[in-house]
């Protein structure tokens, strides 16, 4: 009975800790049941990597946390707000959790420059004077302040990758989401990308990394997780996950990625 | 030796490959040329000769109901008896002889000619033929009908006389009514189109009733009623004119509607992800990231709702406008009514043309222009 108490103190401080828990998570798209009870909690500073082969629900669990999805069923907390809240004020919590995608998804009719401030200026209200010099800075972080004048058509998808993740930067996040960054790229390309995620971790930044980079994912990530038809089926040190895999799955996956 | 050497134009542009002609397939084409030249070369060359030199009435035409004391019953009579001239009938029957072999032989030949250019030339040969078959027998038969009583209705344009300065008028109210009711139509549009893509169906439902009734519904009917509408319903006096304007706008707004729907539905779904996340709401990022966009997509289709409107402008002739307010159409229907000749409404019909065919060009660049502006614009490059 003290014991129960004790656990459920634990659990309510690390709830409290957590940058974000998803709670029994579940998510059907029609009829497909894509997430089937997934828990999760980041602590700040995590690099959490989620692996897994595709259709396993990585993604739409990654979209879960700034709820560009809602879940079907479970809860999301964010800082120790409860987003499935229908009260939450998403467009707030979402300025806060910057995410890049797969296809860039940079707006094509505005320069590199002006997709950094559009937000920096609509949403955070900051003076174009203000919104320019924040823009400028990640622009010149992630390599690209040559090109802060060019399309996105004029540029190459690894500089297309990084104005968007510059454009998430800006916001001055305090978690940053990547689903699949590299998958759209040429294989030359996807090494500039992933060094400024490299250098974005040993920043500090919190960072939920869905990705098939297996070596960025144990060199980087300081947690990993397996999913699997909708499940956590493994979860770990990256490290110690590649040597010593526990469950068959993981082993059948990593023996056909390595 | 020219075989080896490319030659030294652009160095970037692709070799013509057509390969080398051949003179079947080369007198093919000029067979087709010439039977179109002839058809349209002789029965010009006849009326030009009819319409430049000195005549009189012919017993014929006056037989067929011209009568000297009609206004421009000289021209009318020259326009028919230059269509009935031997040197039309020549000409025609010529052409399609010309248009006959060049059918006949491009159409046997052009699948064994053995290069690109020998085929392109049996088969433009054999084309032109027969538009010179079509053009020549629709003037043979068109002849042998009564042209004298067409021409005295529809192509006499003595009675349009001093009628330049009210149809100058009746085109720009044409355009007012047009333009005006165009851009209405644009903002009732865009502010529609987007209340059809909203999740909630208490806000889809309105839009769509009010779109499908202005779709559904002819608009002749809907500008006769909406000016009764207007005037017993609402008690509102205002001029047909006005009443116009409105309709027609309210009217585009259902059809630019749903070309703005499709606009932004065509705008790929991570754009509006990009912009949600970054914490925009639904309605910012549909101003900031999804309409600039969608706007230039739908730029040609609401340019091409624009010239249906300014032909269908012609529809305010059901409801009452005074004679300043008369668009092309009620100015044709004045004049015709005052002369008893249906020359206006050819004359409107070319004024609708002179306005309608530069737009019609302006629509084609523009949606050449913003495919290859796509390819700029949406590739994703790497």
């Amino acid at each position: 009975m003290a014991e129960a108490e004790a656990t459920s103190a634990a659990v309510r401080t690390s709830r409290q800790d957590a940058l974000v828990r998803l709670e029994g998570v579940h998510k059907w798209f029609g009829n497909l049941h894509v997430l089937k009870g997934v828990d999760i909690s980041m602590l700040q500073r995590d690099v959490l990597v989620i692996i897994g082969p595709s259709g396993s629900g990585k993604s739409t669990l990654l979209r879960c946390v700034n709820m560009l999805e809602a879940p079907t069923l479970g809860k999301v907390w964010f800082e120790g707000r409860e987003i499935t809240d229908v009260r939450t004020d998403l467009n707030e919590v979402r300025t806060h959790i910057g995410i890049v995608f797969q296809a860039f998804n940079l707006f094509p009719h505005m320069t590199a420059m002006r997709n950094v401030t559009v937000a920096l200026e609509r949403i955070l209200k900051l003076s174009s004077d203000e919104a320019t010099e924040r823009a400028w800075e990640q622009l010149v972080r992630v390599g690209l302040g040559n090109k802060a004048n060019a399309y996105p058509g004029q540029l190459s998808g690894g500089q297309q990758q990084r104005v968007a993740i510059a454009r998430a930067l800006a916001m001055r996040p305090r978690l940053m989401l990547f689903d699949e960054v590299t998958s759209a790229l040429d294989p030359e390309l996807v090494g500039e990308v992933l060094d400024v995620m490299i250098r974005l971790a040993g920043d500090g930044m919190t960072m939920m990394v869905v990705t098939h980079e297996m070596g960025f994912a144990r060199e980087v990530g300081t947690r990993m997780l397996f999913m699997d038809e909708g499940r956590v089926v493994e979860q770990g040190e990256p490290r110690e996950m590649y040597r010593d895999p526990q469950s068959l799955r993981l082993r059948e996956f990593l023996g056909k990625v390595l | 030796m020219a075989v080896t050497e490319a030659p030294a134009r652009d160095p970037e542009a692709a070799p013509d490959v057509r390969g080398p002609t051949a003179p079947l397939p080369a007198s093919i084409l000029v067979l087709g040329i010439a039977s179109l030249v002839v058809v349209v070369g002789g029965v010009l060359a006849s009326q030009i000769n009819y319409a430049l030199s000195d005549r009189t009435l012919t017993q014929a035409c006056i037989d067929e109901g011209i009568s000297p004391d009609d206004n421009g019953g000289l021209g009318v009579c020259n326009i028919v008896e230059g269509l009935r001239d031997t040197l039309t009938t020549g000409s025609l029957y010529l052409g399609i002889a010309f248009g006959v072999a060049a059918l006949a032989l491009g159409w046997s030949t052009y699948k064994r000619m053995d290069s690109k250019r020998r085929r392109d030339q049996a088969v433009t040969g054999a084309v032109l033929g027969a538009q010179a078959i079509f053009l020549a027998l629709v003037l043979l038969v068109f002849r042998s009908g009564e042209p004298a009583l067409f021409t005295k209705h529809f192509l006499n344009f003595a009675d349009l006389e001093g009628y330049g300065g009210v149809f100058i008028r009746g085109a720009r109210n044409t355009l007012i009514l047009a333009f005006v009711g165009e851009l209405g139509g644009i903002v009732i549009g865009l502010i529609l189109g987007v209340l059809t893509l909203s999740p909630y169906r208490a806000v889809r439902a309105p839009a769509r009733i009010y779109i499908n009734f202005f779709r559904g519904t002819p608009l002749i009917w809907q500008l006769a009623a909406g000016f009764f509408v207007l005037l017993l319903g609402f008690n509102i006096r205002i001029s047909g004119f006005i009443v116009a304007i409105l309709i027609f706008a309210l009217n585009t707004g259902a059809y630019a509607a749903e070309v703005f729907r499709a606009g932004i539905q065509s705008i790929e779904r991570g754009q509006i992800e990009a912009a949600r996340s970054l914490g925009m709401s639904y309605l910012q990022a549909m101003r900031y990231a999804i309409v600039p966009q969608a706007v230039r997509r739908v730029i040609p289709p609401l340019m091409n709702e624009f010239v249906i409107l300014i032909k269908d402008t012609a529809l305010v002739a059901v409801i009452g406008l005074t004679a300043s307010e008369y668009e092309i159409f009620t100015t044709a229907r004045e004049g015709q009514s005052a002369t008893f000749n249906a020359t206006f409404f050819t004359a409107a019909a070319i004024a609708y043309l002179v306005i309608t065919l530069p737009l019609i060009r302006l629509v084609n660049v523009a949606e050449k222009h913003l495919r290859s502006g796509l390819v700029g614009i949406a590739g994703t490059g790497g």
